[in-house]
């Protein structure tokens, strides 16, 4: 096709002035003087949390994008340093709090490893069957406000519809619907009665059979697949160059799970796989997303099945089974050694990774350093939207279930 | 127009305009924190907010009432501040979450404004997250200030009295303890039952590293002096590891220095996969300048920005200037340590 063009003198608009572009005037002006156009993309927008998406079109083709991320950010590092170790424990969660289990636990065990603490067996599946049923309710709501970017609102219903029977489990379980900072140095703050990890048993069999009434509407509704299906590809070469992670990782077909890589809690004595697509598309994506659930529903399933009975507190932090009463007087004064400790944790958006630098003397972290899965894949992100159209870029950020108040922290 | 104001407010037809609005309270796609999970739940099926007339809208111009989910940042005050002012009359703004009352958990972090400095709140909701049912009764309570022109507090204090003859509980003093000169080593070794490990640190020595320690299972710490880190890292690329999983930065007032830190790991071979590599550099603090690897490993490009909002450090190579993360009016280099926050009041002391 030949390209024409006019020799009309273009000035970009005045209020790109006001508006606090974090990218240079010359780029502006570069960018009107090449016949394109720069169109932003939020902060206020359908998405859940928020961020600005700087985006340069020709025509309506993507040429570049430029995140402007930092609208969320809440200065986690910083407060952390004024804390003590356990306060940081609902500190850390708040990132993500529909994937606190997860979060909680990364940060926990980089104490422990700093202590050189043994978790009990029962305590280590407990905080399995916590971590896969956040992982269940992130995927969830990430089908949710993928649906409502599509513009497809009973499916944006139906998860959470389902969403409620996981935050039903987490409230039995540990009290609290989102935020439930259960998950302790050392183990978990109290045991969980039989009548309940029954009654979760059964709640995977009601999300199973709402699952296909979902697969049904919406993960096999044409309309959606020709929305998802070969839009916002990352090749395998190029989602390790940008250092994707997680699902999307896995999505352009790389074999890489931190719980197979490197096991932690219970995941190396319950039978699970990877899921792998090759496509590495928006439906990939997806669809790795809603495998993983099934994988998360069996991995629960086992847990409770199997399920050692025994203590759920170390005895290195205290004596009875129950810290209820007396944490304070255990945790408050809690030191670590010298050094620095650094834990990979799966969440559900991919790997978290904490690290902790201690001077070994005092009670609060000297240095902590949290690097969530939204900050790792933004790169990607970016690379992905890359010669699509703007109308295929709320499927893209969809599809990467971007959730800027965890990138941001 | 004033008249037409006034017919409007105080006429005959008023009674039904403000039944009207009390039945149609759009909230505009405002979703500024984590709260937000529990607003999506507030309006799907499980609570279904829309039976009593609100339903989530994503143009400001045609909606009425905002939502402030949590914290509101430096950045996103700003953002707060157009939404409202788009927004036709008359409008309302109910804050949800600690967040939004007074900082709740990050009450002293730095990038933390108080909506209510920002827009005129006519409810709070307190919680972290709210409930469901806490958001569609703040909602309720919106409703009734439209039906009476009163704003009512939902919230109901009980009288408590002192108990007599009971010994008062003693509540622990300041429990923490922060050393006066910390002495900071990161690559401090321990002894771990890992084979591989040794294998590949026999390997790593004949770079040109200063020191190797294996300071954990699956962990190797590299020191390099500052100006060798880039062929350091050429040199690790082609032994396979291929992207940065954190950039870090720890400073370190009392020697005067900066260290640099890059972890990095591989997805591409599988025995790597496990293995954090932990690259480190010292810089001096009054000029702290060192290589970007942005150019090698791209995954490091936007942590590299960060630290550079967050320290100062420049990293020579990487094309970014200006603020990435912050916004144009947080304080400057907020990580350093000789940035303070505010400290917390023990009741016990």
């Amino acid at each position: 096709m030949k390209e024409i063009a006019i020799d009309v003198p273009v000035e970009p608009p005045k209020e790109l002035e006001s508006l606090f572009l974090p990218i240079p005037k010359e780029y502006v002006e570069e960018v009107y003087r090449n016949d394109e156009f720069l169109i932003l993309v939020g902060p206020q927008h359908p998405g859940s949390g928020h961020m600005r998406l700087i985006v340069r079109v020709k025509g309506d083709v993507i040429q570049e994008v430029i995140p402007d991320p930092g609208y969320v950010h809440r200065a986690i590092e910083k407060i952390a340093e004024t804390r003590l170790y356990v306060q940081n424990i609902p500190l850390v969660e708040r990132p993500a709090i529909m994937d606190s289990a997860n979060l909680n636990l990364g940060y926990v065990r980089a104490i422990e490893d700093g202590m050189d603490l043994e978790v009990p067996e029962r305590a280590k599946y407990l905080r399995t069957i916590l971590a896969e049923l956040c992982r269940i309710g992130t995927h969830l709501y990430d089908a949710a406000i993928l649906s409502v970017f599509l513009g497809h609102t009973t499916g944006f219903m139906y998860p959470f519809g389902i969403r409620e029977l996981i935050c039903e489990s987490l409230v039995k379980m540990t009290g609290a619907r989102f935020t439930s900072s259960f998950i302790i140095p050392g183990g978990v703050r109290r045991d969980v009665s039989k009548e309940i990890l029954d009654w979760i048993y059964s709640a995977t069999f009601a999300i199973e059979k709402r699952l296909r009434s979902f697969e049904r509407l919406f993960i096999k509704n044409p309309t959606v697949v020709a929305r998802l299906k070969d839009v916002g590809v990352l090749s395998k070469k190029e989602a390790i160059e940008f250092g994707v992670v997680g699902p999307f990782l896995r999505a352009s077909g790389v074999e890489y799970d931190v719980r197979k890589v490197e096991p932690y809690e219970a995941y190396d004595k319950v039978d699970w796989d990877i899921v792998v697509a090759d496509d590495g598309d928006s439906y990939s994506r997806f669809l790795v997303r809603v495998n993983e659930v099934a994988q998360s529903l069996k991995i629960i399933r086992q847990c409770i099945a199997e399920i050692p009975g025994g203590k759920v507190i170390s005895d290195q932090i205290c004596e009875g089974n129950d810290i209820r009463g007396e944490f304070f007087e255990k945790l408050a004064g809690i030191v670590l050694p010298a050094g620095e400790f650094t834990t990979l944790t799966e969440a559900a958006r991919g790997s978290v990774i904490y690290t902790i630098v201690s001077d070994g003397e005092s009670n609060v972290p000297y240095r902590l350093r949290v690097v969530t899965p939204g900050w790792l894949y933004l790169r990607g992100f970016m690379e992905s939207l890359k010669g699509e159209r703007l109308a295929d870029l709320q499927a893209i950020y969809g599809s990467f279930g971007y959730f800027p108040p965890e990138a941001d922290r | 127009m004033d008249e037409f104001l006034n017919f409007i407010k105080s006429g005959k037809l008023a009674p039904l305009k403000s039944w009207g609005t009390k039945w149609s309270l759009w909230p505009v796609h405002l979703v500024t924190a984590c709260c937000g999970a529990e607003l999506a739940h507030a309006f799907a099926c499980g609570y279904d907010g829309e039976r009593i007339g609100a339903l989530n809208y994503g143009i400001a111009r045609q909606t009425n009432l905002i939502i402030v989910e949590g914290a509101i940042t430096r950045k996103m005050a700003r953002v707060l501040k157009i939404t409202w002012e788009q927004m036709p009359d008359p409008k309302f703004v109910i804050v949800m979450g600690a967040c939004g009352l007074n900082g709740g958990v990050f009450w002293n972090g730095y990038n933390l404004v108080r909506p209510s400095e920002v827009v005129p709140v006519d409810f709070f909701i307190p919680g972290c997250p709210p409930t469901p049912e806490a958001l569609l009764r703040g909602i309720r309570q919106l409703q009734k200030k439209l039906e009476t022109g009163e704003a009512e507090s939902s919230a109901y204090f009980y009288d408590l009295r002192l108990e007599k003859g009971k010994p008062p509980r003693r509540l622990p003093g300041v429990p923490k303890k922060i050393s006066a000169a910390p002495s900071i080593v990161v690559n401090r070794p321990r002894k771990v039952d890992w084979a591989f490990g040794g294998e590949l640190c026999e390997k790593l020595k004949v770079l040109r590293v200063e020191s190797v320690a294996i300071t954990g299972k699956n962990r190797i710490a590299l020191k390099v002096s500052a100006d060798k880190l880039r062929e350091v890292a050429i040199e690790l690329k082609k032994m396979g590891f291929d992207h940065v999983k954190s950039v870090n930065v720890v400073d370190v007032p009392g020697e005067n220095k900066f260290i640099v830190e890059y972890h990095i790991s591989s997805y591409s071979s599988k025995e790597l996969m496990p293995v954090i590599l932990n690259v480190f550099a010292e810089v001096p603090r009054n000029e702290a300048k060192i290589d970007s690897l942005s150019d090698l490993f791209p995954s490091a490009d936007y942590m590299e920005r960060e630290m550079q909002d967050f320290f100062g450090i420049s990293f020579k190579g990487n094309p970014w200037k200006g603020k990435f993360l912050l916004a144009p009016d947080t304080p400057e280099f907020p990580l350093r340590k000789e940035f303070k926050l505010q400290e917390e009041i023990y009741v016990g002391d």
